[in-house]
C-alpha cells in the first residue's frame, strides 16, 4: 500500500512538473503581452515532431543533436510567432485575441497533419528502464521528467534575476507603458519571450514523449491542465504556476485511489472550477 | 422609405429560404439545410455572451451535447416524447448556464474560456464511458422525430420547415432580448465595464444571465439536433465544433443579429464550396479564418461593404454618381 501510494506520488509529481513548465511557457507569453496563447499545445506537438519526425527519424541524426538543432529551429518559430500573432493581436479585444491564437495552432494542427499524417511514432528506447530503491521501482521517465523541470525553472530564474533582458522581461510584465517609456522596445521583447516559450514547449514536448508517443493529440491534455495549474497557482505568476502544477498532478494521481481512473482527466478541471469558486486568486497569488 | 427596403430584404431572405430546398434538394442537402438552422440557433445564443458581452465561451459543443443527450436519453430510455425532450434541454442548459456561469464570470478574467473548454471534456469523457446510459462512443441511434397532433414531421422538407419557424421565433425572441434592458446591459458592460457598474447594473450577474442564455440556445439546439439527425455520439461534440461556432460569429460580425445568420450559413456550406480542396480543407479553412479574424475583426459583411467603399473611391465611380 505504502508503495503505491509512493509510486502515485512520484508520478504525480512527475507529471505536476510538466504541467508547470506548461503553466510557466504561457504565463511568459501573458506577462510580456496579456495575450493568453491557445496555441502552447500546438507548439508543444510541433517540438515533439521537429525533434522527433524531422532530426530523429528523418535525418537519422542522434537524439542530443537532433535536440540542439530543434532547439534553433523553436527559436526562429517563436520569433515568427510573436511577429505574426502576437505583435498584432496585442492591441485587439480578447475575443479577436482568443480567436487568433486558437486559430494560428489548428493551422499548425493542420500542417503536422497533412505532412505526417495521423499515425502516431516514438523515439524508441528514450529515457525507458526503472530504477530500484530498496522494493520500489521508478520509472526512469518521471525521474528524468523531474530533473529536467528543475533545471529548466532553476534556468529560467537565473535568467529573469540576473540578465538585462530578463529584467526587461520582469518590467514589461508589471506595467507595459512604463517601460516602454523607460526605453525598452516591448516588440523585441515579445520576440524574446515568445522563443523562450517555445524552447520551454520543445522540453515539454520532448519530455513526454516516453509518455503519450509523438501524436497530433499529444499535447491536448497537458495544454488544458497546464491552464488550470495557472488558476490553481495563481494566474500570471511563475513560482504560482509551478505550485499549481505539482498540486494537480499530486491530486489527480491520487485520485485514483477514489475513482475509476477513466475520470482521471477529468480531475485537474474539476479542481480548476473549485479553485474558481474558492480561491479564485489561486494559493500564491495576491488577491484578486 | 428605409425600413421598406429593409422589410423587402427579409421578405427576399425568407422567400429564398423557403424555395432553396424545393430547388437544390436531396436528402443530404435538406439535411445540411437543418444544421445550417440549428447553428444559426446556437449562434444567436453565442452572440449574447461572447458576441454582446465580449466573453470566450469555448464550451458550445459540450453544452449542445448536454441537450442532446437530454432529450435522447429521455426518449430512448424512457419513452419521452421529443417535445419534453426540448424542455429537459432548456432546464439543462439554465443548469449549466448557472452552475458554469457562477464560478468562471464572478471574477472578471479570461476564466469562463478556461472553464468551458474544461466543461467540453468533461462531458466528452462522461458521455464516452458511461456506457449503459449514453451507449458510449457508439451513441445513441433511432431517435424519433418530432410529431404534431399525431402526424409526424418526417425527416426532410418538413423537418426543415419545421426547423425554419422555430429559427424565426428564436430570431423573434433575441432581438427582443438585444433591445431590452438585458440586451443594453449586455453592451454597456463591455463597452465600459465602470460606467455600467455606476449605473447600477450588477455586472456579474448580468454576465451570468447572459451566459445562461447562451447555454439554454446551445443546450436548445443540441435536443434539436439530437431529433434532425437521429443519432449522436459523442465524437460529434468536440472542441473544434465549439471554435466553428466562435468563427461563425466572427465572420457575420460580432453584436450583430441578422450578421449571425450570414455567419452561421457560411461557415456551415463553406465544407461544400471548398471539397475540391479535398485533405486541405481544413487548413483553407483555418487559414480563412485566422487572417478574418486579424483584418477584418468587424465581420466579413461590414469588411466586404468597407473594400467597396475603398474600390469606389480609388476607380472614381463615386465621382460619376455625384455628377
Amino acid at each position: 500500500m505504502l508503495n503505491t501510494i509512493l509510486q502515485l506520488a512520484i508520478s504525480g509529481a512527475a507529471l505536476g512538473f510538466v504541467y508547470a513548465l506548461v503553466g510557466i511557457e504561457y504565463s511568459l507569453i501573458w506577462n510580456a503581452t496579456g495575450l493568453l496563447n491557445f496555441s502552447h499545445d500546438k507548439i508543444i506537438t510541433l517540438g515533439a515532431y521537429i525533434v522527433a519526425g524531422i532530426f530523429f527519424t528523418r535525418m537519422g541524426l542522434p537524439v542530443p543533436v537532433s535536440f540542439v538543432l530543434s532547439v534553433i529551429v523553436m527559436v526562429v518559430v517563436g520569433v515568427l510567432m510573436a511577429m505574426i500573432i502576437l505583435n498584432p493581436l496585442r492591441k485587439m479585444t480578447t475575443i479577436f485575441t482568443i480567436m487568433g491564437t486558437i486559430l494560428f495552432g489548428r493551422i499548425i494542427y493542420e500542417v503536422i497533419r497533412l505532412v505526417y499524417g495521423s499515425r502516431p511514432f516514438t523515439i524508441s528506447g528514450l529515457m525507458s528502464g526503472t530504477f530500484h530503491i530498496g522494493s520500489l521501482a521508478v520509472a526512469k521517465t518521471n525521474v528524468y521528467m523531474i530533473v529536467i523541470a528543475g533545471v529548466v525553472v532553476a534556468a529560467l530564474q537565473i535568467f529573469m534575476q540576473t540578465t538585462k533582458t530578463g529584467k526587461a522581461m520582469r518590467c514589461v510584465s508589471q506595467n507595459k507603458k512604463a517601460s516602454e517609456l523607460m526605453g525598452i522596445n516591448v516588440k523585441q521583447n515579445i520576440c524574446i519571450t515568445a522563443a523562450i516559450s517555445s524552447v520551454i514547449c520543445l522540453i515539454i514536448g520532448f519530455m513526454v514523449i516516453p509518455l503519450y508517443n509523438v501524436t497530433l493529440t499529444m499535447a491536448s491534455m497537458i495544454g488544458l491542465k497546464g491552464f488550470a495549474a495557472g488558476v490553481v497557482g495563481g494566474f500570471g505568476y511563475l513560482p504560482g504556476c509551478i505550485v499549481g502544477g505539482i498540486v494537480v498532478g499530486l491530486i489527480e494521481s491520487a485520485s485514483v485511489l477514489v475513482i475509476p481512473s477513466v475520470y482521471k482527466d477529468a480531475v485537474a478541471f474539476l479542481v480548476l472550477i473549485v479553485f474558481l469558486l474558492i480561491k479564485p486568486s489561486g494559493i500564491m497569488g495576491k488577491k484578486a | 422609405m428605409k425600413a421598406n427596403r429593409k422589410t423587402i430584404i427579409y421578405a427576399i431572405c425568407l422567400i429564398a429560404a423557403i424555395i432553396l430546398p424545393l430547388v437544390f434538394g436531396g436528402n443530404y442537402f435538406i439535411s445540411l439545410y437543418g444544421q445550417t438552422l440549428i447553428n444559426i440557433i446556437i449562434v444567436f445564443g453565442l452572440n449574447f455572451i461572447t458576441g454582446l458581452t465580449r466573453n470566450m465561451n469555448l464550451g458550445t459543443a459540450g453544452i449542445m451535447a448536454l441537450g442532446a443527450y437530454a432529450s435522447g436519453i429521455l426518449y430512448v430510455k424512457f419513452g419521452v416524447s421529443p417535445w419534453l425532450g426540448l424542455a429537459a434541454a432548456i432546464v439543462v442548459g439554465y443548469l449549466i448556464g448557472k452552475g458554469l456561469g457562477y464560478p468562471s464570470l464572478r471574477v472578471s478574467g479570461v476564466y469562463l474560456s478556461l472553464t468551458t473548454i474544461a466543461f467540453g471534456e468533461i462531458v466528452r469523457l462522461i458521455l464516452n464511458n458511461t456506457m449503459n446510459l449514453t451507449g458510449g462512443a457508439q451513441g445513441l441511434s433511432n431517435l424519433s422525430s418530432y410529431s404534431i397532433f399525431g402526424f409526424e414531421i418526417s425527416r426532410g422538407l418538413p423537418f426543415y420547415y419545421f426547423l425554419l419557424v422555430i429559427m424565426l421565433i428564436m430570431l423573434w425572441i433575441s432581438t427582443r432580448i438585444v433591445r431590452s434592458k438585458w440586451g443594453r446591459a449586455f453592451k454597456a458592460i463591455s463597452d465600459n465595464p465602470d460606467a455600467a457598474e455606476s449605473l447600477g447594473i450588477d455586472i456579474a450577474k448580468v454576465k451570468v444571465l447572459a451566459f445562461t442564455l447562451a447555454s439554454i440556445y446551445a443546450s436548445f439546439g443540441g435536443a434539436l439536433y439530437a431529433h434532425l439527425m437521429g443519432y449522436i455520439n459523442p465524437a460529434t461534440f468536440n472542441f473544434d465544433m465549439s471554435i466553428d461556432f466562435v468563427v461563425m460569429l466572427m465572420v457575420g460580425g460580432i453584436g450583430v443579429v441578422s450578421g449571425n445568420i450570414i455567419g452561421a450559413i457560411v461557415v456551415t456550406m463553406l465544407p461544400e464550396l471548398l471539397r475540391f480542396l479535398g485533405n486541405y480543407y481544413q487548413l483553407v479553412f483555418y487559414l480563412i479564418a485566422f487572417i478574418g479574424a486579424i483584418k477584418l475583426p468587424q465581420g466579413w459583411p461590414a469588411g466586404l461593404a468597407s473594400l467597396w467603399k475603398w474600390i469606389v473611391k480609388k476607380t472614381g465611380l463615386k465621382s460619376r454618381k455625384e455628377g
